[in-house]
């Protein structure tokens, strides 16, 4: 799935490998296989249950598997979550939740400079400078001595990118994103997250939002029950989807566009 | 019969003596088992047996002992053992802190308890440790949910200190009961304590309520 013709000649950013999941007896991933190259905006869709959240986790390690790997800019991930090493590459790869998670007691600035100052352990008077920066970017710099309490989902959310975005990561993962805000709010999250992928950030986003896949995403991974169903080309896959199960998926979704 | 309230001013050193004992052991408590309380908090919810079993044990036994016992075991016992005597103030701090450690253990692992998955798993994907997430994210939310109760352990740590009178501390109520073994003025001597006593509990809750109304948008 490359976003340009000219390849980037490299490994891929992100490698999923036979990637399987049990909780307990349960199986939630079955042979999950997908390659993510850098520059590419990745939308994962899909039913509810159907494993995308978890399998977002896998990737930086908050979820541990079974079987299979995910290899993260040549780390294996299964490797480094044995040792200290995840939390190197989780410095790497940036994350955003569908409920914000903002810390409630921090302001929205120190939200955003408490990685940077602990983990890079860059000086104060920089991650400042750096968290505004971010906070223009994102468009709510007025709220950068607020506490979460006092903002509202979208600017929350925003803060959470910013927060993200604060570590430089390579990658972005985004964990349905939009799902807790109120539509007028839903807008400018995306307006951010189109910006983003427009930059060419790498990006693997979890969503509902149909029309931002169709927008900016350069590949669409359509999943159901655990296991990839569909995953290539966004524009084939809305015209003309392969398995039922996806167009039927398709119909649905589409009525709401 | 007539009130004697001078009997208080008469010996208001001694108090001042008495009520300095109690708010240092008060301290002390409060600084040795609050820590001692997180972090038998922390073992309580840890996935390592060899942590979370002797944790679960400790804090379950000493919960279901009367602190009176705890104090005599400190104060008598351990010098058996040990060969030293650590004096009834050295030994009330001990008992205190190792009492009162797992009350607090008990009410800041509900706080950790109710700090969400989300939310730790956001400190973590910055790429935030374990000891991080703890010190800068988990601690800091937990404590600021538990406020109140663990107010009310303090109240009643500062009123527990009454009972390292029995082995003899001159705290507060042991310098009441000294003066009026001179004096024999006891209404108005425990009625003195008994006042000091609610004044320091009433400055302490309000001080709690104005922690509270400042963090009410940060919890």
């Amino acid at each position: 799935m490359n976003k340009q013709d000219t390849a980037k000649g490299s490994e891929p950013m992100v490698q999923i490998k036979n990637l399987s999941k049990w909780y307990g007896d349960f199986q939630v991933l079955y042979n999950i296989n997908a390659q993510i190259n850098e520059g590419d905006c990745v939308v994962i869709c899909g039913p509810s249950g159907s494993g995308k959240s978890t399998l977002l986790r896998c990737v930086n390690g908050l979820e541990d598997f079974r079987e299979g790997d995910v290899i993260v800019e040549g780390v294996s991930v299964k490797e480094t979550s044995h040792n200290r090493g995840i939390y190197k590459l989780r410095s790497k790869i940036g994350m955003v939740f569908q409920h914000f998670e903002l810390y409630p007691h921090l302001t929205a600035l120190q939200n955003i400079t408490l990685a940077p100052r602990k983990v890079s352990k860059v000086p104060g008077q920089e991650t400042e400078k750096i968290a505004m920066e971010l906070l223009e970017r994102v468009g709510i710099p007025e709220q950068a001595r607020k506490h979460p309490g006092e903002m509202s989902g979208g600017q929350q959310q925003r803060v959470a990118i910013a927060r993200a975005l604060a570590m430089k990561p390579d990658i972005l993962l985004f964990d349905e994103p939009t799902s807790a805000l109120d539509p007028e709010m839903i807008r400018d999250v995306l307006e951010v997250m189109v910006d983003l992928a427009k930059e060419g950030i790498t990006m693997l986003v979890v969503t509902h939002e149909m029309g931002f896949a169709r927008a900016v995403a350069s590949g669409i991974i359509f999943m159901d029950e655990g296991k990839i169903v569909e995953q290539g080309d966004v524009e084939s896959f809305f015209k003309n989807p392969a398995s039922e199960r996806a167009k039927d998926f398709v119909d649905r979704v589409l009525v709401h566009i | 019969m007539a009130f004697d309230w001078d009997v208080i001013w008469r010996n208001k050193y001694l108090f001042l003596g008495g009520l300095s004992v109690t708010l240092k052991l008060f301290v002390l408590a409060l600084a040795g088992g609050l820590p001692l309380g997180i972090i038998l908090g922390l073992g309580s919810l840890s996935s390592r047996r060899w942590l979370y079993y002797p944790t679960r044990a400790y804090v379950n036994f000493i919960r279901n002992i009367p602190l009176i016992l705890v104090v005599f075991w400190v104060y008598f016992s351990l010098p058996l053992i040990s060969g030293r005597s650590l004096g009834p103030f050295t030994s009330a701090v001990v008992a205190f802190v190792i009492f009162e450690a797992t009350y607090f253990c008990e009410i800041i692992r509900a706080g950790f308890q109710s700090v969400s998955k989300g939310q730790i798993q956001s400190a973590y994907s910055t790429g935030l440790t374990y000891f991080q997430m703890v010190r800068y994210v988990l601690i800091p939310i937990a404590i600021r949910r538990v406020i109140p109760s663990l107010l009310t352990q303090g109240i009643v740590i500062l009123q527990d200190t009454s009972l390292a009178y029995v082995i003899g501390l001159r705290e507060f109520v042991r310098t009441a009961a000294i003066v009026d073994s001179r004096e024999v003025r006891p209404l108005e001597l425990y009625s003195f304590v008994a006042i000091v006593f609610l004044v320091l509990c009433l400055v302490g809750s309000l001080v709690v309520r104005w922690l509270e109304a400042r963090d009410r948008q940060r919890v």
